[in-house]
């Protein structure tokens, strides 16, 4: 199946970065007709295209801006883009942001249009200084020319949009933690629905927030555009994805890249679109660091979609796709993966903060050949303690590819401890 | 934020049993109400829930239209969720059980096995969940975390960071409740350790409750360290008498020794809570300088005397009596000891030369606002200042004078949004949740005290006397503005704000500004005239008290005043003395008529003028000038010196006794330390003094004291010592 390009049609045209090219190739058309519709029908539109969110979770986006309590007199509504893409191995954010910045900005604008919002903050990743000058010049364009701040287009909407630069977290990209960090506040997670009201009721300031990641965003002016329905024929023979997803493919892979490809399509495929895989393909990690890899096995079976991927025991995730030929040491992998979640607990709660350590400790003993028998199952019973225990999402993502990558190769762990090497020759060196 | 419980309830099961509770309470504490118990470290009741610690997972699923129950696929923290309809907690089954052994087995894999040295050892949250809910051994074989077992993080806190556990009470409580937000995590993941800024001195006059709500050994009691082991120690409740609020405390001591005071609940008063001042501040009790039996000056040198030689000595050079002997007290002395000091110097030295004031202004009693104005000094109770809409903190930083009432005044801010105004000659702890901050110049208090009122009858909002109009007129907002250096506006809205609903809280250290009469004068003026409640609070432990049992020159106790000729006599009938007509002399007269040898004989009680007195050089020459003198005290102090008897008194926790705080509540200490040598209380000394002087039926309980006390002045009928609540009882 060929790659169709919908978000990264013109992500490779410089034009198309600035706001002349933009308008050229039909930018801002969604814009346009959503300011001319009722702040529901534009939810409508969005509720037709079955769009869910792309950051990982996939949650759907029409219920986040359909929740905004619109008889609240807050004085503020917010509509935040997180940009704090941190997930190994997924960099589509960065493209998107960097090449289709208008895309992302005439996005928020329609979703701060549908959910009343006056004010957006889009909060890049410290690291993407590239992508924040990108989106720097693309908002001060559409200021210039009215597509931003007071009045937009004359239709008396209001809509101010700032750029936040993190500083170097992973756990900022965790929603609550983001509007910690937004606040001011350490960047730690705050408590979620049912302990504590949904972000749509008291989310940035505890005033009603919409937060949706960047490739979310991007794809709202062509739901607007061309219509919800037209969107929901994209992907149709899922169960329940809709439209279009970009994957990061890196890895053993002959080209790799960002690829747009419909739901639907099979994990092989989007291999191939990557230029086929370098040697022979042992594992695949589809959807981000944090998602538990699958074996070649599973992976020809493999099609791209929110309930499809479940099937083989993985997910989606934030479409990080990470291909493993058999020169790769899982144990290794495993071990390295281990150490990006042990930097990156922010220590708020005691199952990831300890459990990602011990994880660490175990593995990186095993990797230096002293593992001991009991060593996999006690990961996995650590694993135990900490998925579902933590107080956000990050210990169950610190928790999934260890848990994943031992039912999926079992042999080469118990090899690893028994013999105190890896079953893998291979000059690949992984830097700790 | 967990949604704020409301009247509405709501109907959950708890393990298959259902109860009804408040829409909104915690599970944590919900389940208390069918007596079972979640174990927990990071929550604690007076702060807001922030589910760190997980050690309070439950299973929790909802009730279905057909009556089966839909478990939620991750269990739950209980101290962050708030009941709701039909909600379904299960604490107790093999899950939750699992859950808890394996957050206590990610709680110890870092924690160091020092519990044998330990100062919590014994007293551990997290010792005593492991018992009860940990598992028996662990599985981790790894390297320890290390970090620095005593780090100096103040004079009073030092920190094991090994064995801190990341709860978060510590950094919670310096934003929460103390507002100085001095803590903070620092570092990530693993390495995330609680810390001042840049390591800097933790500096916070509350400091010292952190060490009682860390959950382990890690926050430690600088002075308290390797001291004992909590099985050792003999805890009693107590008061604390450092300052006028009376906080409920508890006393540990060892063989007889006080260690160490924690705070103890008294939702009235302190909450749970102490200050520094108050938890670090009982040191006199085991000070090498205490005074441990009586002295008496023989050939110019003090030497150790038996009590009989002292009282012999003491009778002997009071005998003349009336003007030529007079008191003064500090606030140390419980109520039953100061209305024994009046009566017997008013029955039996025939003397109303009795003070307990040491500021620069003394009221003379035709000037107290109670006469004058007809107003009470002290309205407000510490707990009422959580409802109010309004508070304005005129000349006083509350922090250090006030600190339990400060603590008060922000979580009514901080929970309620009570509207503070801070008005004060220099920066307050106060200042930082101020909704507006009146800086005035030193000594422009009275400006700006008229100013305010000025603003007020401007607006319309009060009326006032014509008279009082007239004089007004120097202090329009705009004069009180240029004399005080507070924009106008700000006077105005300051006076905007108060209401029928506020309070305005000043404290005695008002009375040493200039025109401190006029000030108040205006102060209550105001507060009457807005109908709000105006307070004057008493700094020290029982100044109150003194107050209002006589310790006064012209003021009997119940608050008769001497010049009230039927009312004084009949006082003096209940008491069984006659009291003697001649009004006495305020504490600077009094000193005055020691130096130039009109008075022959001085008493002090518990109190040392060079560090009460603004004059040294009088305080000085008054020693020196007056023939006799007694210092009663707990500790040798400067005054010491000057002696020709030395009477060595018992400290407050020595003894049975009551005493006052500024919101006139009487609260009882009974005695929790041993006797020290052959110190007496108070009141035992005025009563042998009584004894020996005229033979009469004494007094040999504190209790007995408060009896008549009672009957001499009604308000303390509340305080007789079988009435007395666990809250103590406000007159």
């Amino acid at each position: 199946m060929a790659e169709t390009k919908l978000l990264l049609e013109h992500a490779h045209d410089p034009s198309y970065r600035t706001l002349d090219g933009y308008l050229a190739k039909g930018g801002y058309a969604g814009l346009k007709r959503a300011l001319g519709m009722d702040r529901q029908a534009v939810i409508d539109q969005v509720k037709a295209s079955g769009l869910r969110g792309r950051g990982g979770a996939g949650f759907p986006t029409w219920i986040k801006w359909n929740g905004i309590e619109k008889d609240k007199h807050a004085p503020h509504h917010f509509m935040l883009c997180n940009a704090d893409e941190g997930e190994p191995g997924t960099f589509k954010d960065k493209q998107l942001m960097e090449e289709t910045p208008f895309l992302v900005i005439e996005g928020m604008t329609i979703g701060g249009y549908a959910t009343q919002a006056d004010t957006g903050y889009v909060y890049i990743r410290g690291e993407f200084v590239d992508a924040a000058r990108a989106m720097r010049k693309a908002i001060d364009e559409a200021y210039a020319a009215g597509y931003l701040g007071k009045n937009i287009l004359g239709s008396g909407y209001d809509f101010d949009l700032h750029i936040h630069m993190g500083a170097g977290s992973y756990e900022c990209g965790e929603e609550s933690a983001l509007m910690s960090s937004l606040m001011g506040e350490r960047g730690m997670p705050r408590l979620k629905f049912p302990h504590a009201p949904l972000p749509t009721v008291a989310g940035l300031w505890d005033l009603p927030t919409v937060i949706n990641n960047v490739e979310t965003y991007a794809v709202a002016p062509f739901i607007l555009e061309r219509g919800g329905e037209w969107y929901s024929t994209l992907g149709a023979s899922t169960k329940n994805s809709r439209g279009t997803k970009v994957f990061s493919v890196s890895g053993h892979v002959n080209k790799p890249g960002n690829y747009e490809i419909d739901f639907g399509t099979t994990l092989l495929d989007l291999f191939a679109l990557a230029g086929g895989v370098k040697g022979t393909l042992k594992a695949c990690v589809p959807g981000g660091s944090s998602v538990p890899m699958i074996d070649a096995d599973a992976c020809s079976k493999a099609v791209i979609g929110y309930e499809e991927m479940a099937e083989v025991g993985s997910m989606v995730g934030s479409g990080g796709c990470i291909v493993l030929n058999d020169q790769v040491c899982i144990v290794k992998f495993i071990w390295r993966t281990a150490l990006f979640y042990a930097n990156e607990s922010c220590g708020k709660c005691t199952p990831c903060r300890e459990g990602t350590r011990w994880l660490l400790q175990i593995l990186e003993r095993i990797v230096k050949g002293n593992g001991q028998p009991g060593d996999k199952e006690l990961l996995l019973e650590i694993c135990s303690q900490i998925d579902g225990r933590s107080f956000c999402g990050l210990g169950d993502a610190a928790a999934w590819p260890v848990v994943g990558a031992i039912k999926a190769f079992p042999q080469e762990f118990d090899y690893y401890i028994a013999n105190g090497r890896s079953m893998v020759e291979s000059d690949l060196v992984l830097v700790g | 934020m967990a949604a704020a419980p409301t009247t509405d309830t709501v109907t959950i099961s708890i393990n298959d049993v259902e109860i009804e509770v408040p829409k909104g309470e915690l599970i944590v504490d919900a389940v208390k109400r069918l007596g079972l118990e979640i174990p927990i470290f990071c929550y604690h009741s007076r702060m807001k829930p922030v589910g760190m610690c997980r050690m309070c997972l439950v299973e929790v699923g909802f009730k279905q239209p057909d009556g089966s129950v839909r478990k939620m696929p991750k269990p739950q923290a209980g101290c962050t969720l708030p009941a709701s309809e039909g909600m379904a907690v299960y604490t107790d089954t093999e899950l939750v059980h699992k859950d808890r052994r394996g957050v206590l087995e990610f709680l110890l894999i870092n924690h160091p096995l020092d519990c044998p040295i330990c100062d919590r050892g014994g007293e551990c949250p997290l010792q005593n969940n492991t018992l009860f809910y940990g598992p028996s051994t662990s599985r981790f074989i790894e390297l320890k975390r290390h970090l620095p077992k005593a780090f100096p993080l103040s004079r009073y806190v030092t920190l094991d960071l090994e064995r801190c556990i990341q709860c978060g009470r510590c950094v919670r409580f310096t934003e929460e409740i103390s507002g100085d937000a001095q803590l903070a995590f620092r570092f990530r993941g693993a390495n995330m350790q609680p810390t001042s800024f840049q390591l800097t001195e933790f500096e916070s006059k509350f400091s010292g409750n952190v060490i009682e709500i860390c959950p382990v050994g890690a926050l430690t009691s600088t002075k308290y360290r390797f001291r004992a082991r909590p099985w050792d120690l003999e805890t009693k409740p107590a008061i604390c008498t450092v300052c006028s609020n009376g906080c409920s405390v508890w006393f540990d001591y060892r063989v007889g020794k006080f260690v160490r005071l924690n705070g103890r609940v008294n939702e009235a008063v302190n909450e749970e809570w102490t200050c520094d001042r108050g938890k670090f501040g009982h040191d006199f009790y085991n000070s090498p300088k205490r005074l441990l039996a009586p002295a008496l000056r023989k050939e110019d040198a003090l030497r150790t005397a038996n009590w009989a030689e002292a009282y012999a000595a003491i009778l002997e050079a009071f005998e003349p009596g009336g003007n030529a002997v007079a008191a003064l007290t500090g606030p140390m002395v419980s109520n039953e000891s100061y209305y024994l000091l009046q009566k017997l110097f008013r029955g039996v030295f025939r003397s109303n030369n009795l003070d307990h004031r040491w500021t620069r202004h003394l009221s003379a009693a035709s000037d107290r606002l109670e006469s004058k104005m007809g107003m009470p000094t002290v309205a407000t109770s510490i707990e009422a200042f959580e409802h109010k809409s309004a508070v304005l903190a005129i000349g006083t930083s509350l922090a250090d004078e006030e600190p339990i009432l400060f603590l008060r005044l922000r979580k009514a801010w901080f929970k309620n949004g009570t509207k503070v105004v801070v008005a004060c000659d220099r920066d307050t702890d106060a200042d930082s949740f101020a909704h507006l901050v009146l800086r005035y110049r030193p000594g422009t208090e009275m400006a700006l005290a008229g100013g305010l009122l000025a603003a007020a009858v401007e607006s319309g909002r009060a009326t006032v006397p014509d008279p009082v109009r007239e004089d007004l007129k120097r202090y329009s907002p705009s004069a009180a503005a240029s004399a005080t250096g507070v924009p106008e506006d700000r006077i105005r809205e300051a006076a905007d704000i108060l209401g029928p609903n506020a309070a305005i809280v000043t404290t005695h250290r008002l009375l040493d500004v200039a025109d401190a009469q006029g000030t108040l004068e205006y102060l209550a003026g105001l507060a009457m005239c807005l109908r709000a409640e105006f307070n004057l609070y008493a700094l020290g432990a029982n100044d109150q008290g003194a107050l209002e049992l006589g310790i006064h020159p012209e003021l009997l106790p119940s608050g008769v005043a001497l010049a009230d000729a039927e009312a004084a006599a009949e006082v003096g009938r209940t008491m069984g003395i006659e009291i003697p007509r001649e009004p006495g002399l305020g504490t600077h007269e009094l000193l005055r008529a020691c130096a130039d040898g009109r008075i022959k004989a001085l008493w002090l009680v518990g109190c040392d003028p060079f560090a009460l007195h603004a004059d040294r050089d009088l305080v000085q020459r008054a020693l020196e000038g007056v023939e006799f003198l007694v210092v009663q005290d707990i500790v040798e102090t400067e005054a010491t010196s000057y002696a020709s008897v030395i009477l060595p008194m018992l400290g407050p926790a020595e003894q049975d006794g009551t005493y006052t705080n500024m919101e006139r509540r009487v609260q009882r200490l009974r005695q929790v330390i041993p006797d020290a040598g052959d110190a007496k209380p108070a009141w035992r000394i005025f009563a042998e003094a009584m004894l020996r002087a005229q033979p009469q039926t004494p007094f040999f309980s504190a209790e007995e004291i408060m009896e008549e006390i009672a009957r001499v002045a009604p308000a303390f009928e509340v305080a007789r010592y079988d009435r007395l609540g666990h809250e103590g009882t406000r007159l």
